[in-house]
């Protein structure tokens, strides 16, 4: 038997769940799993929530005249900003397409490559943002909830270790949550994929 | 080209997406899930086949790297379907069922990417051609086909 014969009459075994999708409505029934689908989806939430944020974070420059929240939110108003240009930009590279013509090894590193830079926005994110985002909520949070002018309430005793440790404890904290909540949805994969291109590359 | 050319393709070549979804998934919900996403990124990538390669090879390249990106679970896979059924995915035309059945299941025991390997040396697609779907040498291809014959042997050897 030669390979054309072969490939001919193994190719044409059928399944009653595949042959229900090959029929005009069936093609209009189909929807994706892909993970960097669910990436893409991801991002764009996350641009429409920065906007959002964004937004409060102008609102309270602009109403709160003391200069020291105005000078937390302005920081944070930036690095928001420049997170949400660099996640738009990682949004413009996710192609969620597969491709028929390059090869499995180039594929795999495409999707590895992308779920990691999402990975490490994510964690930049945390590092970068939240230390000044702890400090601005603290700050503001003690303004409202005293009642007083930041400056009396930073007067206060415990009001600066309480900073510190606000920040120490809620930054690698929420490092963490991200790193944990990364690994429950994508480790796997992530792992999968890396397995796989290992045992690609391996010469031996 | 118009979208009864690309169900009537795929209906000639859906033998390619059954056996290689076969091979990977865990379970029935998992190979559904793989069938629509195959379809659908075949159906997406459909414009670009410009028919200097065949359909099947096409398709076959595509159901390789869709498989392989989608998450799956890592379990033994539960469903027995295909192993059940009467056709051979192998070369040998006097394979019997029963044969074919236990290839099949030696198949699934090797690792993700050595199974592609084989079903496609099984299938007749040469060292080249392996080597360029899956994107290494044809050196690689050949030192791989030799282990997994090796390993594949001693699974079966073991069961007899």
């Amino acid at each position: 038997m030669n390979t054309d014969q072969n490939r001919n009459r193994t190719n044409d075994e059928a399944d009653e769940d595949l042959s229900s999708l090959l029929t005009p409505t069936g093609l209009t029934r189909l929807s994706s799993k892909n993970p960097l689908l669910i990436i893409k989806k991801n991002l764009f939430k996350n641009m429409v929530w920065a906007v959002i944020i964004c937004s409060m974070y102008l609102f309270i420059i602009l109403y709160f005249n003391v200069w020291q929240i105005r000078t937390i939110f302005s920081i944070i108003l930036i690095l928001s900003l420049w997170t949400l240009f660099k996640t738009y930009k990682e949004y413009k590279k996710i192609h969620t397409d597969i491709s028929p013509i390059d090869p499995l090894l180039t594929e795999l590193k495409r999707h590895q490559q992308s779920i990691t830079r999402w990975m490490h926005a994510q964690q930049r994110a945390w590092i970068l943002i939240y230390p000044f985002c702890a400090a601005g909520g603290f700050f503001l949070g003690g303004m409202l909830g005293r009642g007083n002018t930041l400056e009396t309430f930073m007067q206060k005793p415990l009001a600066i270790p309480t900073l510190i440790i606000t920040i120490i404890v809620l930054v690698p904290a929420g490092y963490f949550l991200a790193r944990r909540l990364f690994k429950a949805s994508f480790g796997n994969h992530l792992k999968a994929l890396q397995e796989n291109i290992k045992d690609m590359e391996n010469e031996y | 080209m118009s979208e009864s050319e690309f169900l009537e393709q795929v209906r000639i070549n859906q033998g390619i997406i059954y056996k290689l979804v076969g091979l990977y998934a865990n379970n029935t919900e998992e190979k559904k899930d793989l069938y629509q996403e195959i379809l659908l990124q075949a159906w997406r990538g459909w414009p670009s086949f410009r028919g200097d390669a065949r359909f099947s090879t096409w398709l076959y390249r595509l159901t390789l790297n869709t498989i392989f990106t989608q998450k799956r679970k890592k379990h033994r896979i539960e469903y027995r379907e295909s192993m059940d059924d009467s056709s051979s995915p192998v070369q040998n035309v006097f394979l019997q069922k029963e044969e074919a059945g236990r290839l099949k299941l030696a198949i699934r025991q090797i690792s993700e990417i050595d199974r592609a390997i084989i079903t496609m040396h099984l299938d007749g697609y040469e060292n080249p051609e392996i080597g360029s779907m899956m994107g290494i040498s044809d050196n690689l291809v050949s030192v791989k086909l030799h282990r997994i014959k090796k390993q594949l042997a001693n699974f079966l050897n073991k069961e007899l």
